[in-house]
């Protein structure tokens, strides 16, 4: 009987030690049994439709907890590797959170995250993937694919389908079975791979002039050049999208940063180099 | 038809329904206290306007004439009060014209319960309404809905929970004028620091018996913004000069040809 | 069965959503915060009025919270929750204290920790706006700034709570110097970012907070400000407009 009681029953009753042995669990590392980290719900049946009542603005313009959203990222693979930029604006309702945003998130030399959506969502989960991919690594004593860090991420996303995530992703990396990479992914649970992805409140801007320029032969001065030209024209149409630009180019050797550019200065001189914007008065 | 116009109410509701934020009124915020004395009536009233959380005026004008010697002070919709006011104002005056006599408070209060309950309450005017007349001093509250109240001391408005504490401790009956005066200043003052709908300064009202009414526009200014920390004043040229251009003055020459006057003679068609 | 007559005041009429009654575990407690980091050094300044509604529950409770090894913190917006985020982080150093030897908790480690706090509500949110300001490991101010699920920033400045729409705009102009040039570069240059002094971040801090205690219902009463140095955490009190 004693037996059977001690089985159930923790060893130590002391209020004392147990105190601290709860706050040693609660700093331990859970043990990895499914992929993510335990996230609290509220002690109700229907926890998602709590979390859109309160923090949905689309849904209810009045709600309290405003999540920072809104973005143009874009991503293109081309011959001499992959370019990614970005806007740096983050939009809680219709105030301007902030315009220094960084929308990157270099997950590690070779691989580079985008962030749409929920920020906090993004940079939340972006670096945790960072965390598993390094893990792979000291596992697998190899770099992890594109391929399978993006799958990595996608199917935690999918894990909390419904639930309220939102975010939309490029995957972008180099490795040497790959290649230069692109992947998709969104809290949908969509994953795809392709050569060229807008993502954002201002992605058709973006796309509309990413997709007339584009080609695979671009020079990388003159990817880099589309990349930042499309980036600029979604600010420039989308409330949501705007601050600077953060431009990288992903080569063999790694990605490499090419510079943070304020919208507000370059698209003057875009538009004196240019010629456009031309319905815009100086 | 006179009086509202309601044509867009249903459209309205449609677009409320639909998510659309509706215009929001300046409005309620409040305190306003009135109280008899020996000889007359005095009321008060805080001079802040809120639209939402944020305040929209500091030093508004909460007290209203009626006629010379009555006068209200409005809680509720910032429009409805001044509107009603000013439409009640009208009508007493051509009343007393009609009648030959001098406006009656109970006359003021009629007119503007029968005007709001009319519309029932969606004006939203709630009013405290005093002053003297020849049958004496009066005080009277009026409800949007069109109910109305008698006192010997009265408060209305967000802080009037505040200021009727004040009342309900300080008031004794057969008051003088000063210390009628300082009961009232005394109440919208707790509504000014204990009512966030409140604040900025006091307005008061007194009407006496046989006297003309005295208004006395800010009778404190217990909130007076303390001098900045720094200067903001920016070097000429820290604004970028995007674009100039520069227009022609037109002149404009206006001649006014004397007529009839001296020499008009010439003008004359009898001979 | 009989019914009472339904009042038809104005704004039940309007509500665009029926009203609802349902699970609702957040209120606004006013009150706006503030926080600037400059050469050496950085500041959170907080209001010290506690509001809900039309009410003032306190005229002083501290809003911003020296919290250990030279970081101040404070998480503005439903008291309660800020209350909560703060408790559970200050136990968190001490038991990373007792863990490391003693060891300091630096500021960047501070501000990832506190995403995770954050964000393990992210289903159930604390309603928050959170800042904390310290000096970073090369001894410079450092600001980091939160929205209520855990997505962070290290910035110059931020304001936070109820006025941080009235404050923000006048922090970039007279921080970061936005929409300044130089006088006769003809808006060709932009005035370049310097550090301001202790003592003029201190007297832009009043200013704000006496602009926003004049336009905002739910600032007043006192200005606590927090000042962090590499000899320590330093509070500074002024009183504000108590209407």
């Amino acid at each position: 009987m004693n037996s059977i009681a001690k089985q159930y029953t923790q060893g130590n009753v002391n209020p004392v030690s147990r105190e601290i042995n709860d706050a040693m669990a609660e700093l331990a590392t859970p043990p990895q049994l499914g992929l993510a980290p335990t996230l609290q719900l509220p002690p109700i049946s229907q926890p998602t439709d709590f979390l859109r009542a309160h923090t949905d603005d689309a849904t209810n313009p009045d709600c309290k907890i405003k999540i920072a959203h809104g973005t143009t990222t874009l991503a293109f693979r081309f011959q001499g590797g992959i370019i990614v930029a970005v806007d740096s604006r983050a939009t809680a309702g219709n105030w301007i959170a902030s315009q220094t945003v960084n929308k990157v998130i270099r997950i590690n030399p070779k691989l580079l995250g985008t962030m749409a959506g929920g920020a906090a969502d993004c940079q939340y989960w972006e670096t945790w993937l960072g965390s598993q991919c390094r893990l792979y690594e000291l596992r697998n004593k190899e770099r992890i694919s594109v391929a399978a860090a993006s799958k990595i991420l996608s199917n935690l996303v999918y894990e909390y389908k419904g639930m309220g995530l939102s975010m939309g992703t490029m995957i972008c990396g180099v490795t040497k079975k790959e290649g230069p990479t692109i992947f998709y992914v969104d809290s949908d649970g969509t994953r795809l791979k392709g050569d060229l992805f807008c993502v954002g409140s201002g992605q058709t801007f973006a796309y509309g002039v990413l997709d007339s320029d584009y080609k695979w032969d671009l020079t990388v001065e003159e990817a880099l050049y589309l990349g930042k030209r499309s980036i600029l024209a979604a600010t420039h149409r989308d409330a949501y999208s705007g601050g600077s630009i953060n431009l990288y180019h992903v080569s063999e050797e790694g990605w490499e940063y090419h510079g943070n550019y304020n919208v507000g200065d370059i698209f003057w001189d875009i538009k004196a180099k240019e010629h456009s914007f031309v319905n815009v008065e100086t | 038809m006179p009086g509202l116009n309601f044509d867009n109410y249903q459209r309205n509701q449609y677009l409320a329904s639909k998510g659309f934020s509706q215009a929001k009124a300046t409005s309620t915020g409040t305190t306003i206290v009135g109280c008899k004395f020996q000889n007359g009536v005095v009321i008060a009233a805080d001079t802040r306007a809120t639209a939402g959380d944020i305040v929209a005026d500091k030093n508004c004008e909460k007290l209203h004439r009626l006629a010379p010697r009555i006068w209200c002070a409005g809680a509720g919709t910032a429009a409805d009060t001044e509107m009603v006011t000013q439409l009640i104002a009208s009508n007493l005056e051509l009343h007393s014209l009609y009648e030959n006599r001098k406006p009656r408070v109970i006359t003021a209060m009629t007119l503007l319960k029968q005007h709001l309950f009319k519309y029932q309450g969606h004006l939203g005017a709630y009013l405290i309404v005093a002053g003297t007349d020849p049958t004496g001093a009066h005080l009277t509250s009026v409800q949007a809905h069109g109910s109305t109240d008698v006192g010997e001391y009265l408060s209305l408005g967000s802080g009037s929970l505040a200021a009727m504490a004040v009342l309900e401790t300080n008031w004794k009956p057969d008051m003088t004028r000063e210390e009628a005066m300082q009961l009232c200043s005394d109440a919208i003052l707790l509504g000014i620091w204990n009512d966030l709908g409140s604040g900025s300064n006091v307005d008061l009202c007194v009407m006496e018996i046989g006297k003309d009414a005295n208004l006395y526009r800010n009778y404190m200014t217990p909130n007076v913004r303390i001098a900045k920390e720094r200067s903001y004043k920016f070097a000429r040229g820290t604004t970028a000069v995007l674009q100039t251009s520069v227009r022609d003055l037109l002149d404009v020459e206006e001649t006014v040809i004397p007529f009839g006057q001296k020499d008009s003679d010439a003008m004359e068609i009898e001979a | 069965m009989s019914r009472t007559t339904v009042a038809s005041e104005y704004s039940a009429e309007i509500q665009s959503t029926p009203i609802e009654h349902r699970f609702n575990p957040y209120s606004d407690n006013g009150g706006t915060v503030l926080g600037i980091a400059g050469k050496d050094f950085a500041v959170l300044a907080g209001d010290t009025r506690h509001v809900t509604g039309y009410n003032i529950n306190s005229r002083y409770e501290p809003r911003v919270f020296d919290v250990g090894d030279n970081i101040v913190m404070t998480a503005n917006g439903f008291a309660a929750d800020g209350k909560a985020l703060i408790d559970r982080f200050k136990n968190q150093i001490k038991w990373y204290k007792f863990n490391n030897g003693g060891k300091k908790l630096e500021m960047q480690s501070a501000a990832r920790y506190i995403q995770q706090l954050l964000y393990g509500k992210r289903f159930f949110p604390y309603y928050v706006s959170t800042l904390i300001a310290g000096l970073d490991e090369e001894g410079r101010g450092a600001v980091y700034s939160y929205d209520p699920v855990g997505s962070y920033e290290r910035e110059q400045c931020r304001a936070g709570g109820a006025a941080a729409s009235l404050i923000m705009p006048f922090l970039d102009n007279q921080v970061n110097f936005k929409n300044q040039f130089i006088p006769g570069t003809d808006g060709k240059e932009k005035r370049p970012f310097e550090y301001l002094s202790l003592q003029e971040v201190i007297e832009l801090v009043k200013d704000a907070f006496n602009s926003a205690a004049e336009r905002h219902i739910h600032v007043g009463d006192g200005l606590e400000i927090l000042i962090v140095t590499k000899d320590g955490v330093r509070t500074e009190y002024s009183p504000l407009k108590r209407d």
